[in-house]
């Protein structure tokens, strides 16, 4: 068995418009996490091209990744993934503090205002464990869009969320892309998550079964 | 690596030790104190236990320079003129002879062998501070004859039965008691104890003193020869340059010329090689032991983290951000740690100075000099970033999925 080829994903040609909020679903085990990982950069292709803005990504050093990953990607992931030290004003800062464009001000300005966009300004001392899972994964968002990335991936945000809480996520994300045009690239296999994509790709067995713009809620 | 990255590796590794696991911070701290103190507290009985034995032999036994005789002759001859010579020398404080004679001590019903020793008591103030250990009496003075000054442990206790004696003494002898004292030369006189003194220093402790005149009464003639002279130096003055004085005088004709240094190296230098090679195997044995400890302590924290490692990474956390992150967190452990050693160091210090641990030959106590302090400090130091580092680098290069699997 451990001899046998398993290709995750196979044959796979993706466009993502800037803008887009593009859903990927698929059942599990489809390779829907295993795409976002290589267009998010956390994982290499073992062939193929990843082109983000005209550039080939898979060309770039470990250290250019990083920076790529830093200054241009934000991630958001399921469980969170919040510093369990930091408190949520530290998690938050926490990216645009490595930026070199950005003065100790500045980072404080940028973190403080989309703290106060995603409405936890009065717990910006509090540390992640005093905070319910919604408001952590809205911490979690903030701190994908503190450095306003050119691409925002979500990898089933939701999946440990309650539905009300789930669907105030989900707003914040529809939110972000209305407001900031912020292109999002969401992995889900929750239905009704669906309402929220401008375009729905879905995958079973590593490849792509469908690819088409979606009519719901996004537009 | 630039200044905005070593400042989030600073605030990770601060905040992680301030809102981490506080027992594990504060255990981690301890064993680190407890290194340090170990590193320094034998290396520093030793040193104390040779600077006591050295301060002994000098305040007691040699002062800074002893002349002793030539290889051959038994005495320093003409004595009244090398004492004229050596205390007319720039940097000599005093020169002072000594000229012993074994001797049978009779009180009630014991008998002691001892060594008597003659002294010029003024001379010998300047030089030995014996008379500042007495215990009861008083020091001999200048003209005294037929009074004798004796060591306690000689002197003896009279509530301890003689079996039940540490060493054989004279059982119980009190200031103004009468002693019957025979010489080697069978010359017999009864001495009254003038005083008795405790130094702590076992050689001059069982012996006892007379005056120059006295001596000069059992040897039947003027005494023109010593068996030593001790030599103090002035402040200031070296041993050395002392030495180098005397023999450009000529003291060196008349006796062989050594320095305290001198003697110590013949004497104690084995000892003090030996007390060296143990202060190394306890250095040693101590960086291992901390290395080990903050190895695995980083080691388990690394690993524990992994999933947080992978997390930061993903979101543009550089690996030398998350290695130094470490690096640092180990960083505070170990100035804290020393910290701590330092305090129990010198706590230890402070109560072995006023409760040294006494045997009948030496005294000890810790013997900390801020240099011992710096080196050992610095040693640990460096043990504990390299064992910090090592694990940090691993976990740090580690790839991004596994982490994230972890």
């Amino acid at each position: 068995m451990g001899n046998v080829e398993v290709r995750a994903l196979d044959g796979v040609t993706l466009n993502i418009e800037k803008g887009e909020f593009l859903g990927i679903t698929g059942a599990s085990g489809s390779g829907k996490t295993t795409l976002l990982h290589l267009v998010g950069l956390l994982d290499s292709p073992t062939t193929g091209r990843i082109m983000i803005d005209g550039l080939d990504i898979l060309h770039l050093t470990d250290y250019e990744k990083t920076m790529f990953r830093l200054y241009k990607l934000g991630y958001v992931f399921q469980d969170y993934a919040l510093v369990p030290d930091l408190t949520v004003m530290e998690n938050v800062s926490l990216p645009a503090m490595l930026r070199k464009d950005r003065t100790e001000a500045q980072v404080k300005k940028d973190s403080y205002g989309i703290l106060q966009r995603i409405g936890l300004c009065d717990r910006k001392d509090h540390l992640p464990r005093e905070l319910s899972g919604g408001q952590q994964q809205r911490v979690s968002i903030a701190r994908a869009m503190v450095n306003r990335p050119d691409i925002l991936f979500a990898d089933e945000p939701c999946a440990n969320l309650d539905s009300e809480n789930s669907r105030m996520v989900l707003d914040l994300f529809h939110e972000i892309n209305e407001d900031m045009k912020q292109t999002i690239v969401m992995v889900s296999h929750e239905d009704w998550h669906k309402e929220y994509f401008h375009r729905i790709v879905q995958l079973k067995d590593g490849r792509i079964m469908s690819d088409g713009i979606n009519g719901t809620k996004a537009h | 690596m630039g200044k905005k990255e070593l400042k989030v590796a600073f605030l990770l590794a601060l905040r992680s030790l301030q809102r981490g696991s506080r027992s594990s911070t504060i255990l981690t701290i301890l064993i680190i104190g407890m290194c340090f103190t170990n590193m320094i507290f034998l290396p520093s009985m030793f040193s104390g236990i040779g600077q006591g034995i050295t301060k002994q032999l000098v305040d007691y036994e040699t002062s800074n320079v002893l002349v002793s005789p030539k290889s051959g002759d038994q005495y320093i001859t003409d004595l009244d003129a090398t004492l004229d010579l050596i205390n007319g020398m720039p940097g000599v404080q005093r020169a002072s002879p000594q000229y012993s004679k074994g001797a049978t001590f009779k009180y009630r019903q014991r008998v002691l062998g001892v060594s008597v020793r003659a002294i010029s008591p003024l001379d010998e103030k300047e030089v030995s501070p014996v008379y500042t250990k007495m215990v009861a009496g008083s020091y001999l003075g200048e003209g005294d004859t037929g009074e004798i000054i004796i060591g306690k442990p000689m002197a003896g206790d009279a509530t301890v039965r003689q079996e039940n004696e540490f060493q054989p003494s004279l059982g119980g002898v009190r200031v103004g008691d009468s002693i019957t004292v025979e010489y080697g030369n069978g010359y017999m006189k009864d001495y009254r104890v003038k005083g008795i003194y405790y130094t702590g220093w076992s050689p001059v402790d069982n012996a006892a003193f007379v005056t120059w005149t006295d001596m000069e009464q059992v040897e039947g003639k003027m005494l023109d020869k010593a068996d030593y002279i001790t030599v103090k130096a002035k402040p200031g003055y070296s041993e050395q340059f002392i030495k180098n004085e005397l023999l450009a005088y000529g003291v060196g004709v008349n006796g062989k010329v050594q320095t305290m240094t001198d003697l110590l190296s013949k004497s104690i230098g084995k000892v003090l090689q030996s007390f060296a090679i143990i202060n190394l195997v306890s250095l040693i044995v101590s960086v291992i032991i901390t290395t080990v400890v903050l190895f695995i302590v980083i080691t388990i924290k690394t690993l524990n983290s992994r999933k947080q490692i992978g997390i930061l990474r993903a979101i543009g956390v550089d690996k030398e951000v998350i290695m130094h992150n470490y690096g640092f967190q180990v960083m505070i452990l170990g100035i804290l740690g020393i910290i701590l050693g330092i305090i129990i160091t010198l706590v230890l210090a402070a109560y072995m100075s006023v409760h040294p641990i006494v045997t009948p030959e030496w005294s000890a106590y810790l013997y900390i000099t801020p240099w011992d302090l710096f080196i050992n400090s610095v040693i640990l130091f460096c043990s504990a970033v390299v064992a910090g580092y090592v694990p940090a680098y691993q976990v740090s290069r580690e790839d991004i999925q596994s982490a994230m699997r972890a």
